[in-house]
């Protein structure tokens, strides 16, 4: 999805890649979780999560699938 | 006081991607009027409008444009010309003393909409989180800034029609006062919404279409308008203190010598000849020009059928004898009425009306209104031989008039 949305290339997101680097910056993060949100009918928690990384994405979004109980249709992890 | 010169210019607009294509196209004739290609255009009893047709997102990569409103991209291109043109990098020592002065009537229109229709109409959750940022005022403001890192101060201006005009005057006065070396000064408008051009079409301003040749359908002075086209685009110069421009070698387009800004204080959408007259008179006073001195006007000429009488009036009433001799155009026959922006599209139409020794034309001017009786170069571009300074008029809704005078520029 970073690849489609934002037009970064795949090489660039890894999960150590830093958003800060990438050129994501706090307000794209936001708009990034979002589109997370609706594409998998997730509801992110509100509570502040420091994120840094494109691993920290995938983490966040692994936890509230668990906890939310939904399968993710189009396989593995969220990033 | 300082002498203050322009040694940058840049455009987007209907007529084409940068200045000098908009230069060109006005000197032939071409209209940037047509019907706006989009589905609900249908739901408007007229669908023309005077669209940017060049490529303007591709410009900036994906997550750029994610902060970026179509106003802010037109913002940005024009600048950037601008600045090329100048040969200018803020990024060094410059951009601290560099001023930001932009225009826009409306901001980010479109971002505006389409929160509203997606929060409204189709009851999302919330609209994307950068609604704010996108649409506020001063966004193509700030963008300027942030892209080639502009560090002096910055101000943004909303005065509709006039907010550019405003704008360049405004930076005019900031480098003659000494308070900062360089300016960009300028203004954007992107308003081609459904909802934007709906409450525009019933202010009832906006021209009936032409049957037969909709790209005719702006009349300035003719007996026969009725109203204007609304249109997007943007506009910029870069305007710079004389010695230091010239010091640094620069190409100067152009000296700017005088700047008029008044209220009518009467009508909120009825001008006022007094007023704009005010504007001009300050213009030309502060240029320590005499009215015989001035060889072309680039009008405000709307073509609604208040306006161009009472802008006539004005004209008139400043230049008494000599305005019969004035060639005075109205552009936005052909370009459109850019809002926000027209003013320093204009201004660059007068600039380069200056360079090119040549006044556009009047567009679609045929039958002439009794009430409107000046020499609007209606039968085409008309070539002079002397055409060394030029006045270019905006005046917004609200009452507010804003006057510049260039002139070519001699050390």
């Amino acid at each position: 999805m970073l690849v489609e949305e934002f037009g970064l290339t795949p090489e660039q997101v890894q999960p150590e890649s830093r958003l800060e680097e990438l050129g994501v910056d706090s307000l794209a993060t936001v708009e990034f979780m979002f589109m997370l949100e609706d594409k998998f009918k997730l509801k992110m928690t509100g509570e502040p999560v420091p994120i840094k990384t494109v691993g920290d994405i995938a983490r966040e979004v692994d936890v509230m699938v668990k906890q939310q109980g939904i399968s993710l249709g189009d396989g593995g992890t969220a990033s | 006081m300082h002498r203050v010169v322009v040694t940058g210019v840049g455009a987007l607009t209907p007529l084409g991607g940068d200045a000098d294509s908009l230069i060109t196209a006005l000197n032939q004739g071409h209209s940037g009027v047509r019907p706006l290609d989009t589905p609900w255009i249908g739901s408007l009893s007229s669908p023309l409008a005077a669209p940017v047709t060049v490529s303007v997102e591709d410009h900036f990569p994906k997550l750029r444009r994610l902060a970026l409103d179509r106003v802010a991209q037109l913002s940005l291109l024009a600048t950037r010309e601008a600045i090329a043109q100048a040969q200018l990098d803020f990024s060094s020592e410059a951009g601290l003393d560099c001023g930001i002065f932009w225009g826009t009537g409306m901001g980010g229109a479109t971002t505006l909409e389409h929160a509203y229709v997606e929060s409204l109409l189709h009851h999302a959750t919330r609209p994307r989180p950068s609604t704010i940022v996108m649409f506020m005022a001063n966004s193509s403001t700030g963008q300027i800034g942030i892209e080639y890192k502009i560090r002096g101060p910055s101000f943004t201006y909303s005065s509709a029609c006039s907010s550019s005009a405003v704008a360049i005057g405004e930076a005019y006065t900031a480098i003659r006062s000494g308070r900062i070396r360089y300016a960009v000064a300028g203004g954007a408008e992107a308003l081609l919404t459904q909802g934007v051009m709906k409450a525009w079409e019933s202010l009832q301003t906006l021209a009936r279409p032409d049957p037969d040749h909709p790209e005719t359908s702006c009349r300035p002075f003719d007996k026969h308008r009725s109203g204007f086209i609304l249109g997007e685009g943007a506009g910029a110069l870069v305007l710079e203190e004389a010695a230091s421009a010239r010091a640094r070698g620069a190409t100067i387009l152009a000296e700017l010598v005088g700047y008029g800004n008044s209220t009518d204080a009467g009508h909120i959408t009825q001008p006022d000849a007094a007023g704009q007259a005010r504007a001009m008179q300050q213009a030309l006073a502060q240029a320590a020009l005499s009215p015989g001195d001035i060889h072309y006007i680039n009008a405000h000429g709307t073509g609604t059928v208040v306006g161009d009488v009472i802008e006539t009036q004005a004209i008139k009433a400043v230049f008494g004898d000599v305005a019969q001799r004035i060639p005075v155009s109205a552009t936005k026959a052909l370009h459109g009425h850019l809002m926000g922006a027209t003013g320093a599209v204009e201004m660059v139409v007068a600039l380069g009306a200056l360079r090119t020794h040549t006044a556009p034309p009047t567009a679609h001017l045929r039958h002439p209104d009794p009430e409107c009786d000046l020499d609007y170069v209606a039968e085409g571009a008309r070539r002079l031989a002397t055409l060394d300074t030029v006045m270019s008029n905006s005046f917004g809704f609200g009452g507010n008039n804003a006057v510049l005078i260039a002139r070519r520029y001699c050390t």
